[in-house]
Order: structure tokens, then sequence, then C-alpha cells
């Protein structure tokens, strides 16, 4: 059913429409007499028709019902029998008719145009929309450092966005219109097919794809593929979004080539390590043995032919033994220090305190008979190896031990201090000390402080302690002043230390 | 001292040999030793092989074994005696130069009766192989199919 279309017709202002009906009817008049003048064969009707026609199409529906009016009197009055009458006879209302039905065809075409014009501008004005937000989104696709690109299903490139601009070199007008795999030269890890076939089935794809930049450069790219489809789900675009994991590539490679390396040099130092191994094994082996054929016979030569040799003779003989019994010792404890930094640890919850009475009991051969006056504090709970953190303790107490046995009151303190990530254990003497510049070197294996006849011992004690010390995270290190006593402190990370 | 069992000595060290054999002569532990200077020697000993075939085929009352030895070493020695029927009984002592702990753990994993360290102070050797040959050679009932010296 056709309504008039009141809205928006071609003119607007009242006036003006009805004046375009009144003067085009009027033209038509006007165009008639002339025909009738000249005596043309009359095309009267058709010229009413087209005012009508134009008043209905372009000044709606008044007007042409004006224009109708008009048309019906000028043509009863100046073309009907009786001319230059009004006498509205049959054939007038035929006309009449005539008129109307011709505005009312004219009109429905006009309504028709006019909705059309109106969808179309619809359509247009969406569109406007359309290309504003599309504008939008792709100048916020723009914002992203990650290359986003979209190829039609014949890999024409219809959208690049700046991620894609800055990591290939291309701009969006070089690059739209071209075919992705050519222009970037990509190179699949896996035959083209078989990327499509997964990208069809599951809508998507992603990998690792190498692709050449406009300068030439390679590039490795983490690649991702969304299939775009249509209403009717059919594929028209793919989206493509490219990461620039050169570096992470190249950082890849460093990582593995630094782990070859890593994996040689501890080959290596197992080897090393079982070298040594089989170094300490034999020093223990066959270095012991002519030192104790050298103490053995020293020993029956003294015993036999003492008599025969004289003071001098038996003094050499004496030096002799003491020298291979002091090299034995040596050779021990060099063993002992290499156990210790060899021997696996067994880690486990160690009560400091309790290594300590262990200790003590320990060198109670060398405490009795001295008159030392101890002060133990508490000491707390660590994790660590039992075994080892008792010869820490072991060592630096004989040690105090030792170095006060010229104080006719020897005076040895032991404590705990707790510092912010780390507890520090100290053992402080009232002994001989040592001079500040040499303490670097009292943890060195062999070196000693003082002369063999003054302290005995091999130099490997703090060594030790040291190198367990290390092993558990921690450091050791003293104080002192030469007759002023020493302290020795070594510290264990608190994360292996528990409340005390 | 009215009976004493034969000692087995399994050392290559002539050194070694001749203070052990001084030790055991202080305490007249001496005259029932023999002396095989490798692993191989041992082994023919244990099994009257070789130049040993002749011998009667009584066990020593203890062996006293090194570790380090030519040809057949003393963990393969223990080995073979420990896991043979006829000589598995025979006490074995190892005596070793090694305080290594893996060559303590070996000697005990495969059945040894004792494992001595030599000490370097020839006092404390002296002691050490006289206690060994008193306690196995005298003291020690050993089992029965040993030579005793009577």
């Amino acid at each position: 059913m056709w309504k008039p279309e009141l809205a928006s017709p071609g003119v607007t202002s009242a006036v003006l429409r009805y004046g375009l009906a009144v003067v085009s009817v009027a033209l038509a008049t006007a165009l008639a007499l002339l025909t009738d003048v000249y005596e043309i064969h009359s095309p009267d009707t058709p010229l009413f028709l087209v005012a009508v026609a134009v008043t209905v199409w372009y000044a709606g529906p008044g007007p042409a019902a004006l224009a109708v009016v008009l048309s019906s009197a000028s043509y009863d009055y100046f073309f009907t029998e009786p001319r230059y009458a009004f006498n509205f006879g049959p054939s007038d209302r035929l006309n009449v008719l005539v008129f109307v039905l011709f505005a009312f065809v004219i009109g429905w075409f006009s309504s028709r145009r006019r909705r059309i014009d109106r969808e179309l501008r619809q359509a247009r004005d969406d569109l406007a929309t359309e290309v504003v937000e599309r504008a939008r989104q792709a100048s916020l696709l723009n914002l992203t450092h990650d290359s986003i690109f979209v190829r039609d299903m014949g890999d024409v490139i219809t959208y690049w966005n700046r991620g894609s601009h800055e990591l290939y070199g291309w701009t969006p007008t070089q690059a739209i219109g071209e075919r992705a795999h050519e222009l970037l030269q990509t190179v699949f890890p896996v035959p083209l097919d078989e990327v499509h076939e997964e990208l069809l089935r599951t809508g998507r794809w992603e990998g690792e794809l190498r692709k050449t930049r406009a300068d030439g450069t390679p590039v490795v790219v983490s690649s991702r593929w969304a299939l775009v489809r249509d209403e009717q789900e059919r594929p028209v675009a793919i989206l493509t979004t490219n990461n620039d994991i050169t570096d992470r590539k190249r950082r890849e490679r460093e990582i593995q080539g630094l782990n070859q390396e890593l994996a040689k040099h501890s080959t290596e130092l197992e080897a090393i390590n079982q070298e040594l191994e089989a170094f300490a094994y034999s020093v223990s082996h066959d270095l012991r043995a002519p030192l104790r054929h050298m103490a053995g016979y020293a020993e029956l030569l003294h015993k036999s032919a003492s008599s025969l040799l004289d003071e001098q003779g038996r003094r050499y003989v004496t030096m002799i033994r003491e020298s291979a019994k002091r090299m034995g010792n040596l050779i021990d404890d060099l063993l002992a220090f290499s156990r210790v930094g060899r021997a696996e640890m067994k880690k486990a919850m160690v009560s400091l305190d309790q290594a300590l009475k262990d200790a003590l009991n320990e060198i109670r051969p060398e405490t009795d008979g001295r008159n030392i006056a101890w002060t133990i504090g508490a000491l707390p709970e660590v994790y660590g190896d039992r075994s080892l953190l008792r010869l820490v303790m072991v060592n630096l107490i004989s040690n105090a031990v030792k170095f006060t046995q010229t104080r006719p009151r020897g005076e040895i303190e032991i404590g705990c201090t707790e510092a912010q990530d780390e507890i520090v254990v100290f053992i402080r003497d009232n002994g001989v000390g040592f001079e500040m510049k040499y303490a670097n070197k009292l943890f060195g294996v062999f070196q000693r402080l003082h002369r063999a006849e003054e302290f005995e011992g091999t130099g490997i004690g703090l060594a030790t302690v040291q190198r367990v010390i290390h092993r558990h995270g921690g450091r050791a290190w003293a104080e002192g002043a030469v007759d002023r006593g020493a302290t020795f402190y070594f510290s264990l990370p608190k994360s292996s230390a528990v409340k005390s | 001292m009215n009976e004493l069992g034969r000692i087995l000595i399994v050392e290559d060290d002539p050194n070694d040999v001749e203070l052990t054999l001084t030790a055991l002569a202080e305490y007249n532990l001496a005259n029932e030793v023999v002396v095989t200077r490798d692993g191989e020697e041992a082994l023919d000993y244990l099994y009257c092989r070789g130049q040993f075939k002749p011998r009667a085929s009584d066990n020593p009352a203890v062996l006293l074994l090194d570790l380090k030895l030519p040809k057949v070493d003393g963990l393969e020695v223990l080995r073979q005696i420990k896991s043979d029927e006829k000589l598995r009984m025979i006490p074995v002592v190892v005596l070793t130069s090694s305080r290594e702990e893996r060559d303590m753990v070996a000697s005990y994993r495969l059945g040894v009766n004792a494992y001595v360290v030599k000490p370097v102070d020839f006092h404390q050797f002296v002691n050490a192989i006289k206690e060994l040959g008193v306690f196995w050679a005298v003291i020690n009932e050993p089992p029965p199919g040993s030579i005793r010296k009577r």
C-alpha cells in the first residue's frame, strides 16, 4: 500500500511548492495554447500530465492535488468544447481521473525514490560511522608495537598497521595490495598447505616464521593467524599478528651455546675432580708407604745401631724419625682437607650447641690439665652437614686452646650474633693473637703465622674451616692483635639457620 | 704359645714385607709366615696352583692383604676368596696404606674380617702388626682346616 511521502519532498517551502504547481500548469497551458496556435497536432493532455508529474515529483501531494485541479480546470477551459468556458462534462471527468491516476503513479514512484534515497543516505551514514570506527580501531591497532596485518584469502594485504611498518619497513601504502608471502619472503617451518589446512580447520594457526625486511635483513617472528569469516561462514580474510623474536631466538641460541659450554666445563671439571681423587688416593697410598719405610728403618737403626753411633748420629736418626712423622701428619691433614672439599654434604637440621659439646669432648685431651675459663652462649640450629660443622667447631676451639697455652689462665668465649640475613658465630680467646696484616693468610692451606717449635700444627685447620663454611654459603674471618687474643668468626646464611 | 696359625702375607713392597716380618719376629710370630708378592701368587697359594702345587692343602689361619697389588689387586683377591666355598672361612685382614673411605667400604662389602691402616709411625706400625699377629695367629680360634703349628 502506497502512502504518500510527506516528509522531505524536493522543494521545502510551501509557497514554492504550490507556486511550482501553478507555474507548471500555467506553462503546460501556455505550451498547449502555442501548439494550438501553430496547429500542431495537439499534445495537450501529455503536457498537463508532465505538469502534474513535475509537481508531484518535486512538490509533494498537496501541490499535486492543486496541479490536478488547475490542469483539469485549464483543460476544461481551453481545450474542450465549448472552449473558453467551464463546462464540466463526462470527458472532463475522464481527464480528471487520468490526471489523478497519473499523479498517484508519479507519487508512488516519487515516494519509492525517496525511500530508496533515504535508505541510501542511511547506508551512507552507517558506512561513514563504520569508517570512523574502523579508522579509530585502526589507529588503536597502530598504537601497538606488534605487527598486525590482514590478508584476503588470495594472500593480498588489505590492512597494514604501524607495527608492521616498523617491523618490516614497508609503509601501509607500499604493502597494501601486495602478496604477503612474496613481499616478506616468508619461510614456513611446515608446508604451506598444512598451515592452511589447520587454519581452515581450527580458525587459527601459530608458529615461528622467518621473513625478510624491506632492507633485506632477516627477521624471525612468532606469528599468529586468525581466520575471518563472513556471515555465511565463508573464510574471507586472515588476521596476522607477528612478534619480532629475532632477539629472543638469538638469546636462546646464545643460552644454548652457553649451556653447551657449561656442560663441557662441567664434564671437564668432573674429569679434573676424578683426576684429583686419583691423585689424592695415590698420595694416600703411595706417598705414605716410603714414609713408613723411612720411619721404620730409622727406628730399626736407632734400635740396633744406637750404641755404635755417637751423639750426633743418634740425633740425626731422631731427626729422620721426627721428620717422617711430621710428613705423615701433613699428608693425613692434606687428605682430610681434600676429603672435606670432596665429600658429599648430608644436610639436616644441626644444633650448633650439640656440635659444640661434641667438639669440646673431642678436644678434651688438649684441655685436660689446663686452666681455661669458658664462656659459652646459646647457639642456634642451622641447616647443614653435622660432621663438617662439628669439624669447624673442633678446629676453631682447638686453635683457641692451643694459642692460649702460654697464658696462665686461658679465656675462651663462644657465642653468636644475628645479623639481618645471617648468623655469626664467634670464638674469642685471650691467646697470643696475630698481626691483622696477616689476617688474610690465616685461612690458606699450610699457612702458619707461628714457628713450628712455638705451636705445633700443620696449618690446615683454618683452611678446612673456611672450606666447610664456604660450602655452606657463609664466610669465615678473624680479628686479632699480637698478644691480645684473637676472635674467629664464621657466618651462615639465615636461610640455613632457624631460631635458636 | 702352644699353637701358632700360619700367616699368609700378600704384599708387593719388599720394605713393607721386611718391616712386617721384623715386627712379627720381635714377638716370635714369624715362624709360620708365607709371603706372596702379588694377587695372582696369593691365589695360586690358596688354590695350590703353580709353584704351590706340592703344598698341603690346608688354609692359612689368617691372610694379611694389601690392596694395591700388581696383576690381581687386593679387592679382587678378597672377592675371590669370599666367593669360594672352601676359602671363604679364612679370616682376611686388609692391611693397607689407604685411608680412603671407598676402599674401606668396598672391603667390608666383600666381607673382610678387619681393616687396618698401616701407621706411618714405626712404633704404632709394630704394635699394629704384633696385635694382629697375636690375635689372629694365637688368640683367635681359626676355622677347621687351617694350618697350625704345634
